[in-house]
């Protein structure tokens, strides 16, 4: 059976090695197609009714346009069990026109991540672990100015700068929504009050030098790794990164604006099956045992730091994570799991988001870089009604 | 009077050739730049690249400390492999190329026969469309054909190249006809003139095209990804690609493969750099 995904072949070989020994008739061979061309390949292959993939990785934002074009096998008989098996937002996600498409393997969230010397540079106290003691966007802003006031070359900066999965919980914070509204999800809504707030703020902390210019999505981790950053707000994955790293770091949660909801992004990768596939039996057994079996879906996280999407996975995996980053990250374990249930809020279920990604992406990137922010955002708006027309 | 007039020229054209040269190794450097960066930080682990990228400073473009960890760590991960299929891909493909495209071109330069004109250009038209263009549909043919996931099929859309073709056929016809025609005397055929007189005087080009199919195939990104190549068909640039996890992006390591994968088409055209250059000067030479 072929098993299709972008991570490193390293990441799955243990969920691949524990569900052989327990079907020893059933071979698992896996393929790694480049993160960046892992839409693109599929959509040609699966559109071509390749039956060489059998289970492939579906980024979940993407599974309603993926089983709108017929591309994913209708998992709805496990309806019931999956819902048993996984926190609220990681089973809906899953649904389609009231069926089920995919089964969810891993979930995120977002941390405030804190470099301890810069901070003590200034004198700033750190953000506490704990949810209830929250910190706002406004506060964090002011304490990165006087952390690099006292030499941190910056004060503020998002993993990925430019990735809606990472600014949707500031508009949400903000007042200001997904983004989408409407009965099939295929209203534009970006530019109401609190998106414009959430985005001039935004702008503002890259005009004001705060964060910087010029460093791209996922190039930004390295700059924290090497001491260079006040506040990164970051995955899970980095606990695992800068346990390794010489950067003394403490993790918080995720800011929200003064006034404004708590929101954090939730949300990672289901698992489905190709229609075309000759082996969809033995691909929904691995399905299974990857989603809905505990110790199955914790191997999934086994050589990756991140959070199992099932919820007796997620009981045991957490302790181990906050173990993983020792001192740094006391709190850890409480702290996710709060986000998990609290202030999680997925990205909108709509066959139209791909190109909503898409033509966001590119307006975070001018925002980002100077645009004005009524402007562009009124701009995207007027690009997405266009696209979403020809749907 | 007039001697001092002519050292003053003298003296100004050397002071314009220094300075001209001078110039010309700054632009020179300036290209080598990057790659030596990338080269720099490929001896540094991957949590200090950006460390001294700013303010620039001497560390950025140097480091005391090199460490060959990185090149270490590619040697468990699949890029030897893919760095010898990518050579064994590319090989083939130059040699079996060849063949096709000079026999193609031999044709197009010295066999008159009705309709040259008209291949002729479907072969200039045939370089003209990018690849990427006709690659999804050519992907379905091959997997009707069975040719998913397997070295045929990585080879295939690399052998007949129109823009070698194109090359080989410019340097043909400067061949001059008296040596067809002594060749004809002498009792040889199409095939005989091709083998003893054009294949003989036209190594510089066929080196030329040789690297143009060569650079094809090294850089062939999107068709093995089309192709479903799995981990034992894996090509250099889609093995330097997986490199860059979805969440963590190692770029010591990157810089490393992509130094690797760097020295290997480098070191080939400068050892035939002599013979591409000549064979760009002399082409379309009577």
């Amino acid at each position: 059976m072929n098993f299709l995904g972008p991570e490193d072949a390293a990441t799955f070989a243990p969920v691949i090695k524990a569900f052989e020994a327990k079907n020893p008739d059933i071979t698992v061979k896996y393929s790694q197609v480049p993160f960046d061309q892992l839409n693109s390949t599929l959509q040609q292959r699966l559109g071509a009714k390749d039956d060489t993939i059998d289970v492939y990785t579906v980024d979940q934002p993407r599974l309603s346009q993926l089983a709108a074009q017929g591309f994913l096998e209708d998992l709805s008989s496990l309806k019931d069990q999956t819902e048993a098996a996984v926190p609220e937002a990681q089973y809906s996600v899953n649904l389609y026109q009231d069926k089920m498409w995919a089964l969810p393997v891993w979930n995120s969230t977002q941390l405030l991540f804190f470099n301890k010397t810069a901070l003590d540079a200034a004198g700033v106290t750190y953000p506490s672990a704990d949810p209830s003691e929250r910190r706002t966007w406004e506060q964090i802003a002011t304490d990165a100015k006087a952390v690099q006031a006292a030499g941190t070359q910056y004060g503020l900066l998002l993993e990925q700068v430019e990735a809606y999965y990472q600014l949707q919980p500031l508009a949400e914070s903000a007042g200001g929504g997904s983004g989408i509204t409407g009965k099939d999800n295929l209203t534009v809504d970006v530019t109401n009050p609190g998106w414009e707030k959430a985005m001039k703020w935004y702008s503002d902390t890259f005009a004001s030098g705060l964060s910087p210019r010029g460093v791209g999505g996922f190039q930004t981790s390295p700059l924290f790794s090497s001491g260079k950053v006040a506040y990164f707000v970051g995955g899970p994955w980095d606990v695992g990164a800068f346990s390794k790293a010489d950067v003394n770091w403490g993790v918080a949660p995720m800011p929200y604006f003064e006034g404004g909801s708590k929101a954090t992004p939730t949300g990672s990768w289901s698992w489905g099956i190709n229609p075309a596939s000759k082996n969809k039996a033995a691909a929904k057994k691995f399905l299974e045992f990857a989603s809905l079996d505990t110790a199955g879906n914790l191997a999934t996280t086994e050589a990756t730091t991140i959070i199992p999407a099932n919820s007796a996975a997620t009981e045991q995996y957490l302790p181990k994570l906050e173990a993983l980053g020792g001192d740094h990250a006391k709190g850890l374990a409480k702290l996710i799991a709060n986000e998990n249930t609290e202030t999680a809020k997925a990205r909108p279920v709509t066959v139209g988001y791909i190109q909503f990604e898409e033509i966001m992406g590119k307006a975070f990137a001018d925002i980002r870089n100077g645009s004005p922010v009524d402007e562009r955002l009124k701009q995207a708006a007027q690009q997405l009604t266009d696209a979403w027309k020809q749907l | 009077m007039s001697s001092v007039t002519r050292t003053s020229i003298s003296k100004r054209r050397t002071l314009g050739y220094i300075g001209l040269s001078a110039l010309g190794a700054c632009i020179g450097l300036l290209f080598l730049l990057p790659l030596w960066w990338t080269f720099v930080n490929s001896l540094r682990a991957g949590g200090d690249t950006f460390r001294f990228l700013d303010p620039l400073q001497w560390e950025t473009f140097f480091t005391l400390t090199p460490s060959l960890d990185n090149y270490a760590a590619l040697l468990s991960s699949d890029l030897g492999l893919a760095t010898w299929n990518s050579i064994f891909v590319s090989t083939v493909t130059v040699i079996i190329g060849l063949a096709i495209c000079s026999m193609a071109a031999f044709a197009l330069a010295a066999i008159p026969f009705k309709g040259s004109g008209v291949v002729f250009i479907v072969v200039v038209v045939s370089f003209l469309i990018p690849f990427d263009a006709i690659a999804i549909p050519l992907a379905d043919l091959f997997r009707d054909w069975n040719l998913q996931n397997t070295y045929t099929g990585l080879i295939l859309p690399g052998l007949g190249n129109g823009m070698a073709i194109f090359l080989l056929r410019t340097f043909f016809l400067a061949i001059p006809q008296d040596l067809v025609e002594a060749g004809r005397l002498d009792g040889l055929g199409w095939w005989g003139i091709f083998r003893r007189i054009y294949l003989p005087l036209s190594v510089p080009s066929l080196i030329g095209a040789g690297l143009t199919l060569f650079l094809f195939q090294w850089q062939s990104y999107v068709w093995p990804l089309l192709n479903g190549t799995d981990a034992q068909h894996i090509l250099g640039p889609i093995a330097l690609s997986n490199l860059q996890g979805q969440f963590n992006v190692d770029y010591g390591v990157m810089f490393a493969g992509s130094i690797v994968l760097t020295v290997i088409p480098l070191a080939i055209i400068i050892g035939f750099q002599r013979y591409f250059i000549q064979s760009v000067t002399t082409t379309g030479l009577k």
